[in-house]
């Protein structure tokens, strides 16, 4: 494992990353430099298809670059392997869905134990730590299964379940492409506030435009050869 | 939250695919334990009927009929022994004890079996273990009963019950004719001894042949083929051809006046017995007399009796059956077999629609070690229940099968669980439902986790 002693949530150096074998199926990202401080937050915009989910799942160590490095907190996690970077993305990210990705057959409380559960959080604080969550979201029926709450509640959940390990950085995956503009940013406000008060530095990726005023860094993806661009000053 | 709580969430959500899965596995373990209990307590019960006798001597037609119905109680022989013949045979060789027994009759389908005192005294139920009493004491007089403690129960016959015996039992129980001559009383209850013999009614022999050669008296005044096929040669044939109508039912409830007579009466041939329990004296202590080999061949060179060691015929009994248990034992294992590889489709199935909940529990940081050992657990899980599920329904069903066994066989089979059998089958479904769930495990651990995290169409 590679640590730095480095301030940023996230940094990435020289990435590399393609994908598909014939000319209309190539995906590539590449990316030489990025870097998001800690307790920050940055909107990633582009089009559907232009690389942003495969973003996310390189920085969260859900798949593996060709090339290049992306620390997260200090450590590399191209350098991790197996149940070490398991581990460490339960301790370090949190991931919001679209589609929030709520376990059915557990109730909202265990959805949110569950991320305590494999971030390795000692079991004794478990409880007082979703208690907390519970809280502060206004999530009023712990006892529910996900299908049972409205969208609303289901996306508070699945922002609890994010911050319950006291992650360092937030990987927010289009979170309100199912929501309406008033909901979009009553969710991402949401999220924005959650992760501010937990001083997790907040990554969220949209192709919606509405959101482009709601945050200070805007930067977006290429369409044309997939790859960074730089910053994208807001409207 | 932990992981067994994820693993129980999990049979749950797939409640119905669950239950059949566990209803699959605890029928296959019930059926595998319930032949493993029932082939065990069944050469045990069968080992324990023969109690301390070690040679049966009747008239049957071979040595294992000779013990079914001597020991075990089937049918009444059919063929007698002479007193006479009894006497020569216990005159011939230094007998340890030896006890005449002789069948025939019956009260409400129990067997009674006239005897002598040392029937009590010398013969032991259960090798090792003398007969006790529940209640009363042994017979001392003709004319009394003392009760097998499955006997009182089955008959309804309580101590100072004063009742007829029938003639015949078992398939010898051709009519319903009762010895109403004589009242038989109860003057002794056993207590159980988990053996054949719990089941009969026991009374003096005396009072039985006294019984019969009364019969035999009536017979020959009415001068009709009246015959009774217990201690004889001719099969039963009962009144429907009788020369004249002597005013009564074919159940031989006689309104007239029945002969009585005393023992002195008693003619040669009245005097029958159908087996002779016999023992040798052992030396030095041992449980097997040195010189039984010796006293069974002298008798095996008596042509009119036929002789059986009831231990050895007990052991020959289960070689006979023992190819079809066997084969029983094998099906009920391909059975389990069978359950493993339901538990196998189970999981495999769960598996295609679980890829998104297992994509989840990865981001959330569940290692692929730990995502294989879940699915291996829930296997194990699915197994364990089938398992105690199964053993609980096979000691509920051997219970039913050893109390059908006990009322149309005689056989008292306690289906005791043994433990180590009890920890082989479970061990044996645990290490089968481990194996079912390798391969749905590795499909969990190969798990794409960013394809199946992919918003939903």
């Amino acid at each position: 494992m590679t640590s730095t002693s480095t301030p940023h949530a996230l940094h990435i150096d020289g990435l590399r990353f393609s994908h598909g074998e014939r000319p209309g199926d190539r995906f590539a990202i590449e990316l030489d430099e990025f870097t998001l401080p800690r307790s920050e937050e940055m909107l990633l915009v582009g089009a559907s298809g232009t690389g942003k989910s495969t973003l996310l799942s390189l920085i969260a160590g859900l798949i593996q670059p060709d090339r290049g490095s992306i620390v997260v907190d200090g450590t590399d996690v191209t350098t991790l392997h197996g149940a070490e970077l398991d581990r460490f993305r339960g301790q370090s990210v949190g991931m919001i869905f679209q589609t929030f990705n709520l376990l059915e057959g557990f109730t909202a409380r265990e959805n949110i134990e569950l991320s305590l559960l494999f971030s390795g959080t000692p079991t004794r604080d478990h409880r007082s730590r979703t208690d907390v969550l519970l809280k502060r979201l206004g999530i009023d029926r712990p006892d529910a299964m996900p299908g049972e709450l409205s969208v609303g509640q289901q996306q508070r959940i699945a922002v609890a379940r994010a911050l319950a390990p006291r992650p360092t950085l937030v990987l927010a995956d289009e979170p309100t492409a199912s929501l309406d503009p008033e909901n979009a940013t009553r969710a991402i406000d949401l999220i924005r506030e959650c992760c501010r008060e937990d001083e997790a530095a907040l990554l969220c990726t949209s192709h919606d435009p509405v959101l482009r005023t709601v945050f200070d860094r805007v930067e977006a993806l290429d369409d044309a050869n997939k790859a960074f661009v730089g910053v994208e000053v807001p409207e | 939250m932990t992981d067994l709580s994820i693993i129980l969430r999990s049979l749950r959500v797939r409640l119905f695919s669950t239950l059949v899965t566990i209803v699959t596995v605890a029928v296959a373990v019930g059926l595998l334990m319930a032949l493993l209990m029932l082939r065990t307590s069944g050469e045990k019960a069968f080992s324990r009927g023969t109690g301390n006798a070690e040679l049966l001597v009747s008239r049957d037609a071979s040595p294992l009929e000779s013990v079914l119905n001597g020991l075990f109680y089937a049918n009444a022989p059919r063929n007698s022994i002479s007193l006479e013949k009894y006497d020569e045979i216990v005159g011939s060789f230094p007998w340890e004890w030896s006890v005449p027994t002789q069948m025939g009759d019956s009260f409400k389908g129990v067997p009674v079996v006239a005897t002598n005192s040392d029937f009590f005294t010398r013969f032991q139920p259960v090798d090792g273990f003398d007969w006790s009493f529940e209640e009363g004491r042994r017979f001392a007089r003709p004319y009394e009963l003392v009760v097998g403690s499955e006997a009182a129960r089955t008959s309804g016959l309580k101590m100072g019950d004063k009742v007829p015996l029938t003639h015949g039992f078992g398939q010898s129980r051709e009519s319903d004719h009762v010895h109403d001559n004589h009242r038989f009383e109860v003057v002794g209850i056993l207590d159980q001894t988990n053996s054949s013999h719990d089941r009969a009614i026991y009374t003096d022999l005396v009072g039985s042949w006294v019984l019969h050669a009364e019969d035999r008296v009536e017979r020959d005044a009415h001068g009709h083929d009246h015959d009774h096929d217990h201690g004889h040669d001719h099969d039963h044939d009962h009144g429907h051809d009788h020369g004249h109508d002597h005013g009564h039912d074919h159940h031989h409830h006689h309104d007239h006046d029945h002969p009585h007579l005393e023992v002195e009466d008693l003619l040669p041939e009245d005097k029958l017995i159908t087996g002779i329990l016999l023992s040798t004296p052992s030396r030095g202590g041992g449980s097997v007399s040195a010189i039984l080999p010796q006293a069974f061949d002298m008798l095996r060179r008596d042509t009119s009796i036929t002789v059986a060691s009831p231990s050895n015929q007990v052991a020959r009994l289960f070689e006979i059956v023992g190819n079809v248990d066997r084969l029983l034992l094998a099906m009920a294992w391909v059975v389990l077999a069978s359950s493993g590889v339901g538990i196998l489709l189970a999981l495999w199935n769960s598996m295609e629609q679980r890829r998104r909940q297992i994509a989840i529990l990865r981001v959330l940081g569940c290692s692929r070690i730990r995502l294989f050992s879940l699915v291996i657990t829930e296997s194990v899980l699915i197994g364990l229940i089938g398992a105690f599920i199964g053993i609980a329904v096979c000691w509920g069903g051997t219970l039913v099968i050893a109390g059908q066994l006990q009322t149309r066989l005689g056989i008292v089979i306690d289906p005791g669980l043994d433990p180590r059998t009890i920890l082989l089958v479970i061990a044996a479904t645990v290490a089968l439902a481990a194996v079912a769930g390798v391969a749905p495990a590795v499909r969990a651990y190969r798990t794409s986790v960013a394809e199946n995290l992919r918003p939903l169409a």
